[in-house]
């Protein structure tokens, strides 16, 4: 179950809102950094926190595609290959990860170090190639770059 | 009252109040706008997309079941338009429903078959999609097979609405199902199996279990009767085929938040017919029981009362009805002579709460009071009343609750008192008095040196603020209860453990001699007992038992005569519910073997005593009486475990149906 602080934590979340329900996707979203994804504990815990019934709760977390709903590494890279990202060469990283840590679409490194998404769009057009890496933001990426980039994530 | 509106539906002219959903307004006239999702009484969600209408003015089509009726409106309701929409979503709808209407049980009352041949749709234009979801039918009450569901969200919203929160939809788009938390099966989540998603369902996904090659609505006849399982008295939708109850359903009009049932109102009606239902007269012959023709057992019934005459004690459960009480009453009255005639009411409520009870309507009611009461539809006490009560609260009422020990309604409560009932109430009053409302001398005087609590003010408050509160309070609490009915305008309602306590005061079963109480510690020389007394060794100092039941009870076996009687569903009469309304309780079923309503054996006995009773229409003794003030305190001796009566008073029901198996799965969970 869910620490003392973490608790905490989804109190204060708790306060920001008129009732406890609109704190749930906020709630699920620290569950899932403590879980490390929707599991079944991790939305019976959330349930409990918030005092709602654990079938709303896996209702609202199943509803959303971008929780984790299944164990996945301890860093989530999230690699664009639409239009602006193809055309400046995303494919060529998505071979890179592949030849160089065995990363498929939807897939985790043996290491469980990292999961792939390959995503339609985030928004980062003008520095294209981009990608999410957890919350942080890279574009204008190369090989030799992601490379880079990557070992700096343990 | 509301503002009335003025529209035109299909060119009918419709008065409907305002702020009434168009769909609603529609139906006043006669006009059906179909529908898959909408729900009476409950806020319309316009997920089905089927209940489209053009609006003069408007450049799209408009959901009926969420836009309000508006001054001068023009609605088409059939355009080409909407039709075309209409057909294209059932057509839509049916590329992934299943085509066995020709096997399907809901054949006939099934929404989207009917809109289907509505709109001559054979078979969908799309391509076929079967998902082959599991079908959970592990326990014999609800049985769901979700490759039926349109994913109209029905069951869902019940659930939630009356608070027991099991089904909820997982994933989304056309891949994602009702499920329960961990999609595990019902039997597994907390379900209370009372039912609403069967009621609520409009295809086959979700239906009775046992239903199957049981009839379709077509062949049923269909009986508006009354539940006279707990102190709530439900309306029940009775279908029967062959001359046998096949089915019930809650029975309320639609829209009502009082249109629900629990478990035993839905399904106790297996045990009508069972194998421990008494089928003929018994006499005490020796060590056994041995069969005897109604003639001889009336013959020595009336010997027998006869001779014990004024020690003859009388008792009653309260779930028989108002006919059958006022007879027993006049066979004990007027036959027998003997004032020893008490019903099991004097258990739990003394005579003036279940008299001085007002009568109170759930759906107009804006604050509830909840003081002393436990109702609860997990351990199926009075269920009704919390599930009504959160229905409510959903609709905009407010709650509060007040009690000694934890309940798990105050959960749901606006305000929560835990704490000496009479005292709260007291504090409330005082708060109340605070605020301006006129109290009489002695009611000051006696709050004189009470403080009110934060809670108690916050209560004031809201009952200062309702149009329309119902306090519903324990009968040990009513007269604390009822002070507050001096200080501003509120219904006060005593909550029995039985459907026609009511009733069975009204017409006379209250003591005059000997109580319950005393009759079954050995203070009369015969006893006649009638219905499910809670009471399974036979009183000493009894020299002659009668019991009259429509089953085998251990109280039975050691009787000297039992007297085979009809069960609520196959009796006829009325009852005047814990809300003060009067109901009807039709005969569904004809009478097991050569059982007798109640009142039917009463008269028979009293004419063999040669003193025969007439069968007058009842009448309730008018009882109006000026409040007046009385001490906040809690009267004593009432004290049952609401549980543990509700289940004795229902053991025969719950023994000999599928309740059973409820029943064994709580205790191997405990």
């Amino acid at each position: 179950m869910l620490s003392e602080t973490v608790l905490k934590e989804i109190e204060e979340i708790k306060a920001k809102y008129p009732s406890a329900r609109s704190a749930l996707l906020p709630a699920l979203y620290v569950a899932q950094r403590e879980f490390g994804w929707q599991s079944e504990k991790a939305m019976q815990a959330v349930a409990q926190a918030l005092n709602l019934p654990e079938a709303e709760v896996r209702g609202t977390a199943t509803f959303y595609s971008m929780y984790k709903h299944k164990p996945m590494g301890r860093h989530l890279i999230q690699l664009c290959t639409n239009v602006s990202c193809m055309i400046l060469g995303a494919e060529r990283l998505v071979d890179f990860l592949k030849n160089r840590y065995g990363l498929t679409q939807n897939g985790t490194t043996a290491d469980g170090r990292f999961s792939l998404v390959i995503m339609e769009c985030i928004g980062g057009c003008d520095m294209a190639p981009a990608m999410l890496l957890n919350t942080d933001f890279y574009g204008d990426l190369t090989e030799e770059k992601i490379g880079e980039i990557l070992g700096g994530y343990k | 009252m509301a503002n009335m509106v003025k529209l035109k539906i299909d060119g009918k002219e419709i008065n409907a109040q305002e702020g009434m959903t168009l769909i609603d307004a529609a139906e006043l006239g006669g006009i059906h706008i179909p529908n898959l999702c909408y729900i009476k009484g409950m806020k319309g969600i316009g997920a089905c997309r089927l209940c489209m209408v053009d609006i003069e003015g408007s450049k799209t089509p408009m959901i009926a079941c969420t836009t309000k009726v508006k001054e001068g409106m023009n609605v088409n309701t059939q355009s080409e338009r909407v039709r075309e929409n209409r057909k294209f979503v059932i057509d839509l709808i049916l590329s992934m429903h299943p085509l066995d209407c020709m096997t399907c049980t809901k054949a006939g009352v099934c929404n989207l078959q009917n809109y289907a041949y509505d709109f001559e749709i054979k078979d969908s234009t799309f391509t076929r999609k079967k998902f082959g979801f599991a079908i959970d039918e592990g326990n014999p009450f609800v049985k769901r097979d979700p490759d039926y569901c349109v994913l109209c969200a029905r069951c869902v919203r019940v659930c939630k609405e009356q608070g027991t929160n099991v089904l909820e939809f997982l994933g989304r788009g056309v891949g994602s199902k009702v499920a329960t938390a961990n999609d595990k099966p019902l039997e597994e989540s907390g379900c209370t199996f009372c039912g609403s998603c069967i009621d609520a369902c409009p295809v086959n996904a979700i239906l009775e279990g046992e239903r199957w090659r049981r009839g379709r609505e077509w062949d049923y006849t269909k009986i508006k009767s009354v539940c006279l399982n707990c102190g709530n008295g439900c309306d029940i939708d009775v279908s029967t085929k062959d001359g046998e109850v096949v089915k019930i359903n809650a029975g309320a009009e639609k829209g009502s938040a009082e249109r629900y049932i629990c478990a035993i109102g839905r399904y106790g009606f297996d045990s009508v017919i069972s194998d421990a239902r008494i089928t003929y007269p018994l006499k005490r012959v020796g060590n056994a029981l041995k069969e005897v023709s109604w003639d001889e057992a009336l013959k020595i019934a009336a010997e027998k009362l006869k001779s014990a005459g004024k020690d003859t004690g009388f008792i009653s459960t309260a779930n028989i009805l108002n006919q059958d009480a006022f007879i027993f009453g006049k066979l004990a009255s007027e036959a027998v002579k003997t004032k020893n005639v008490d019903a099991t009411v004097s258990l739990y409520a003394d005579e003036d709460s279940m008299k001085y009870s007002d009568s109170a309507d759930m759906d107009e009611a804006d604050v509830f009071v909840v003081a002393g009461l436990n109702p609860s539809q997990w351990e199926r006490v009075t269920p009704a009343l919390d599930a009504v009560i959160r229905k409510r609260i959903q609709r905009g009422a407010k709650l509060i609750t007040i009690n000694a020990d934890d309940t798990r309604l105050a959960s749901a409560a606006n305000v929560s008192i835990k704490g000496d009932e009479a005292a709260a109430l007291g504090q409330i009053a005082k708060a109340l008095i605070a605020k301006g409302a006129k109290a009489p001398k002695e009611m000051e005087g006696a709050l004189q040196a009470v403080n009110a609590s934060e809670d108690a003010e916050k209560a004031a408050a809201m009952l200062t603020e309702a149009k329309s509160p119902v306090i519903f309070t324990a009968p040990s609490l009513f007269n604390a209860s009822k002070n507050i009915s001096l200080l501003i305008n509120t219904k006060v309602v005593a909550v029995p453990f039985e459907a026609n306590a009511r009733g069975v005061v009204a017409m006379g079963l209250i003591t005059e001699g000997k109580t319950y109480k005393e009759m079954v510690n050995g203070g009369v020389k015969a006893l006649y007992t009638v219905g499910e007394i809670p009471l399974s060794a036979r009183p000493k100092g009894v020299d002659f038992l009668i019991v009259q039941n429509s089953h085998m009870t251990e109280l039975a076996r050691q009787a000297d005569l039992v007297l085979p009687s009809a069960m609520p569903l196959e009796s006829e009469g009325t009852i005047i519910n814990y809300l003060g309304k009067v109901k009807q309780a039709a005969k569904t079923v004809e009478p097991f073997g050569e059982s007798r309503q109640h009142k039917d054996i009463f008269t028979a006995i009293s004419k063999e005593m040669g003193s025969p009773i007439k069968e007058s229409k009842v009448k309730a003794a008018e009882a109006k009486a000026k409040p007046k003030f009385s001490p906040f305190e809690k009267k004593q001796g009432l004290d049952i475990n609401p549980l543990e009566f509700t289940e004795s008073i229902n053991r025969s029901v719950i023994y000999s149906s599928r309740l059973l198996w409820l029943k064994e799965r709580e205790k191997a969970a405990v």
